[in-house]
């Protein structure tokens, strides 16, 4: 940034500027163009950067249909009760065949639909590099810059790159439904590990209680450290538990560690970022060096790790 | 994938229902086409008011707003064109798809509404139309001007 | 011929079969596969092979006579014909009540009143965006208004069908005008239609939706009030218009409409009913699109599983809980806007479609229904079609007359089969409130709607027109304009209610209100009940909807594409 501002970085100032002053417009603009990487997307970046780090982001995400949007919108009201502005990111995946979306999430976190302290913005999946999780993580970066208190990031976790996305936020809650059964030995290995805060949705239904039980003796195998993480119960319908979750997310708070956690953040989004790029590189069929190293891999005369390494050299 | 800067933006689109009407086979059908045809449709159930629409359609910065109206919600629609030009979303294109007489469709084409689709209106016209809407809402903004 | 039934073999039955699909395949070599709505493959001829009299009795039997296929009456048409309710609903209640006297001067002794968007959503005229109001129905909010539609009306022998979705306003003002005018409520006749707060949670949202829930208790309280107090009066119409509507085939939309009847009766039998005391009640609804044997076989399939499913499943005894009473409307769906007078063409075979499927009551489409709301002209025609299907083309003259016909009746079997799949299914996901609940119903709708579109796209599904002989633009005829009600008209009806607001008892009002929101909480009361109450002290609709939207909970749509 020591080189003479461009037209590209006046331009993303301007839009700083105004996105602080509180324009919804001005926000908006600023996502499309973080999202879709314009021209301006890295001017913007720096431009956001003296301005972040106000706000609290929330992870939630869980297996579809337990209620996490509904959940969103209780946590939302609870938010606003306090009198704390929201951001929230909604993500929908895109359909692989087309490469259209539906975005239909906040179609259930309508109870905001009015209200000028709640922003709300979908996110498809796509195909983004590295994932989306680096882009979600530059809109809850504009999200905090515009000065919203509470970023809420919603996410299917049905794969490892939604967890990804989650795992963007200070604070990452996992949603479940009661009577999980099988899918919840599923689970153990890759949701439940990012969690900050376990949540047992409609606990109006049977065998909630059953559920929470469970899961808390899934956690007491855990490593020390991590086995007290917080189950709750909710009914996200009625509002029932919502206090007790924003009870325990503020007592949560900011994580001590968070430019460490920032910076370790920063280096899984561009490892993931790097990653995708060679193998888009290694997957191109035109680069005469690639078929090269897998002639020789095929003849048995290079070993595989050896023709990987030879493939970051000069990158 | 691409790379980043080569990839596309896929216009983004509201499908939307105002006023008391609840039919929405009609909107369902019309996502479900736009999101095969490679965009990005942020759907809403029926009844949503003006106010609801814009914010919305600014939050989400879609480049067309889609109305479906079948009974006589579409006598809403010149409150919403005004809506829209107060919030600065001027250049989002709004078009219209159900059932609109003849003289409310003068009406609504006079509001600033960029075309009505009536029933036996094709998926090709109705991908095209809304391709070409968004990259004309796109080029109609100005961020300066724009506030 | 002979009464005996038909024995196969047929002496030269094989070698003459044989003769014709040769002459048939060397004519027609390339002969494309038909299927259709609901997927059913339609062959060129139909024998022997496909339906024979050696099942006349266990498929068909007599009129009047399980299984009913042949229709629920023994003397169907010829003892009386069907009741043409056609919709009636505009404007002010005086406009209403005028345009209801026009039709009971004309012989009529039924009718119907649509009420206006905004009381399907659940508000009063004063909540609501003007423009809007009137526009497609009557703007009915209180005991006043009702008492004003049915002005010099003797509600004790006419027979009302209201449209009047949960939680049942317009029937709590109907009983409370009837009480001011000493007519004893065992005399009020009707139907509830609207009733199915699931058709209209999946497939048609045009009202104001509690919560499932609450939807459901309030449809439980209202059918158990009817079973005590009302003793003519219908309190649960099925809708199976509203998922064919919805994009549903029409197998489907007779099997979801089934599971959604087995639903409520389970429901009402959960609570302790017998069978027999709310069976003879449930009424169904049905779409007729233009697909004519198939919705002739799917309403014959339709009256045989219901005698069917009362008798084994819920052990109905009493034979009117066995009769499979319905309304049907002709679809709006399959009519155009190019060409608008074509519409009068589909119309008269849609409703052929349901005279031969043994309705009871019928609703033809006015031709401009696709261009505005219906003129008074066009729904002018809409009647007269049916007049002349009646008396001048003689199609009453004998009860279901395509009986024993080789094609209906393998098709009734095949539709049949069908719908029991579909039932099925709902049963396997736990039911029908459990498979709206997950979204599994309105998928199915989704697709469904999407595959017909897809099917008119590739020019599979012609529609005149439309994808085949089409005119220029310029040649079609012009289109009249939409009359709209002088804005004056409706501001006055707004000032009508302020002033009844102003004038009622208040604490009475509120009282009553109170009670409601109280009953709403409480397993012990029976909601409607209280709420009859509070329509005789002053409570308006929109202020009824809103307590117990806010004390149910408001229900959200579960529809993403």
């Amino acid at each position: 940034m020591s080189l003479a501002a461009t037209p590209l970085d006046d331009k993303a100032a301007a839009l700083v500027a105004r996105l602080r002053a509180g324009e919804a417009l001005a926000l908006s603009k600023a996502i499309t163009a973080l999202e879709n990487d314009l021209p301006e997307a890295g001017a913007l970046i720096g431009a956001l950067r003296p301005h972040l780090g106000h706000g609290l982001s929330i992870g939630v995400t869980g297996p579809p249909g337990v209620g996490k949007s509904t959940l969103v919108n209780g946590l939302i009201g609870q938010f606003r009760a306090q009198a704390r502005s929201v951001g929230v990111v909604a993500v929908d995946p895109s359909s692989p065949l087309s490469g259209g979306a539906i975005l239909g999430d906040r179609v259930r976190m309508t109870d905001h639909g009015s209200d000028p302290e709640v922003f709300i913005r979908s996110l498809a999946s796509r195909g983004h590099l590295g994932g989306l999780a680096p882009t979600a993580a530059r809109v809850v970066d504009a999200l905090d810059a515009a000065g919203k208190e509470v970023v809420l990031i919603e996410t299917v976790g049905a794969g490892q790159s939604e967890i990804e996305i989650a795992a963007v936020a200070d604070i990452k809650i996992v949603v479940l439904a009661p009577g999980l059964g099988d899918e919840m030995q599923a689970l153990k290995a890759g949701i439940l590990e990012i969690a900050d805060i376990l949540v047992v949705n409609k606990a109006d239904r049977p065998l909630a209680e059953q559920t929470a039980s469970q899961l808390k003796a899934m956690l007491s195998l855990r490593a020390p450290a991590r086995r007290d993480v917080p189950v709750l119960l909710t009914a996200a319908t009625d509002g029932q538990g919502l206090e007790a979750l924003v009870a325990e997310i503020d007592r949560l708070g900011v994580p001590p560690d968070r430019a460490a956690r920032r910076r370790a953040r920063t280096r899984q989004l561009l490892a993931g970022v790097a990653a995708d790029l060679l193998r888009e590189r290694l997957l191109a069929d035109d680069d005469p060096a690639v078929e090269a190293l897998c002639d020789q891999v095929e003849r048995g005369t290079l070993a595989l790790d050896q023709a990987a390494r030879r493939t970051l050299e000069g990158s | 994938m691409t790379a980043f800067s080569e990839r596309t933006r896929p216009p983004r689109v509201l499908v939307t229902k105002v006023g008391l009407d609840g039919h929405d086979r009609g909107s369902r059908i019309v996502a479900a086409y736009l999101r095969d045809a490679g965009m990005e449709v942020v759907y809403t159930p029926p009844w949503q008011g003006i106010e609801r629409v814009v914010k919305l359609a600014l939050e989400e910065d879609v480049d067309v707003i889609g109305v479906s109206s079948l009974s006589t919600d579409h006598l809403l629609i010149p409150q919403l064109m005004t809506a829209l030009g107060q919030a600065g979303l001027g250049h989002i294109r709004v078009v219209v798809g159900g059932i609109v007489p003849d003289g409310d469709e003068a009406e609504l084409l006079a509001a600033g509404v960029a075309q009505v689709f009536h029933p036996g209106v094709t998926r090709e016209e109705i991908v095209a139309g809304v391709e070409a809407f968004a990259l004309e809402a796109r080029a109609a903004f100005d961020l300066e001007t724009a506030s | 011929m002979s009464e005996q039934a038909v024995q196969l073999p047929l002496p030269g039955f094989e070698q003459e079969r044989l003769n014709w699909r040769r002459s048939y395949e060397r004519q027609c070599p390339d002969g494309k596969t038909l299927r259709n709505r609901s997927g059913i493959e339609v062959k060129p001829l139909y024998t022997p092979d496909d339906w024979d009299g050696a099942r006349y009795m266990a498929d068909l039997g007599f009129p009047g006579q399980p299984p009913f296929t042949r229709g629920i009456h023994a003397t169907m048409y010829r003892g009386r014909t069907w009741t043409q309710r056609q919709l009636v609903g505009l404007g002010t209640p005086e406009d209403y009540n005028a345009r209801l006297k026009t039709i009971l001067s004309h012989g009529g002794s039924a009718g119907s009143l649509i009420p206006c968007n905004s009381v399907y959503r659940g508000f009063d005229c004063d909540e609501v965006d003007p423009l809007l109001l009137g526009t497609c129905g009557a703007v009915v909010n209180t005991v006043e208004d009702m008492e004003t539609c049915f002005r010099d009306i003797d509600l004790g022998s006419f027979s009302a069908a209201l449209n009047d979705p949960s939680p049942f306003t317009l029937l709590a003002f109907v009983l409370a005008v009837a009480e001011r005018r000493g007519v004893p409520w065992a005399k009020i006749s009707g139907t509830s239609n609207q009733s199915d707060y699931i058709s209209h949670f999946v497939a048609n949202h045009m009202f104001f939706r509690l919560a499932l829930p609450g939807a459901r208790r309030v449809l439980l309280d209202h059918i158990a009030f009817c079973a005590e107090r009302l003793p003519l009066w219908n309190p649960l119409s099925i809708v199976g218009q509203h998922m064919q509507q919805a994009g549903a085939t029409p197998a489907e939309a007779m099997g979801l409409t089934l599971s959604s009847a087995i639903q409520y009766a389970e429901d009402c039998r959960a609570r302790g009913m017998a069978p027999d005391a709310f069976l003879p009640r449930f009424t169904f609804f049905f779409d007729l699109s233009i697909s004519f044997f198939e919705e002739i076989a799917k309403l014959r399939a339709g009256r045989r599983i219901w005698q069917r499913l009362t008798r084994e499943r819920f052990g109905a005894t009493d034979p009117r809980s066995w009769r499979f009473k319905f309304h049907a409307q002709t679809s709006g769906l399959d009519l155009t806007r190019q060409q608008p007078l074509n519409n009068i063409a589909r119309t008269a075979v849609q409703a052929m479609a349901g005279i031969f499927g043994g309705l009871q009551s019928l609703h033809a489409d006015a031709y401009d229904e696709v261009l505005s709301v219906p003129t008074e002209g066009a729904a002018r025609i809409a009647v007269s079609t049916q007049n002349i299907l009646r008396e001048e083309a003689h199609l009453t003259d004998v009860i279901d007359p395509l009986g024993g016909s080789y094609y209906v009746e393998r098709l009734t079997n095949q539709m049949e089969d069908e719908i029991l799949a579909v039932i099925e299914r709902i049963e396997q996901a736990g039911g029908m409130y459990r498979a709206v609940e997950s979204g599994l119903v309105q998928r199915m709708l989704g697709e469904s709607a999407l595959a017909f579109q897809d099917r008119v796209e590739r020019g599979e599904e012609t529609i005149v027109g439309v994808n085949a002989y089409q005119i220029p633009e310029s040649e079609e005829m012009p289109r009249a304009p939409l009359e709209r009600p002088d804005p004056a008209i409706m501001e006055q009806q707004v000032a009508r209610l302020a002033r009844f607001k102003a004038e009622r008892d208040q604490d009475r009002a509120k009282r009553a209100l109170d009670d409601l929101a109280r009953a709403a909480t409480s397993a012990e009361e029976n909601i409607f009940s209280v709420l009859v109450a509070a329509a005789k002290a002053g409570a308006t609709h929109g202020e009824i909807c809103a307590c117990l939207r806010r004390e149910l909970g408001d229900g959200q749509p579960l529809i993403v594409p």
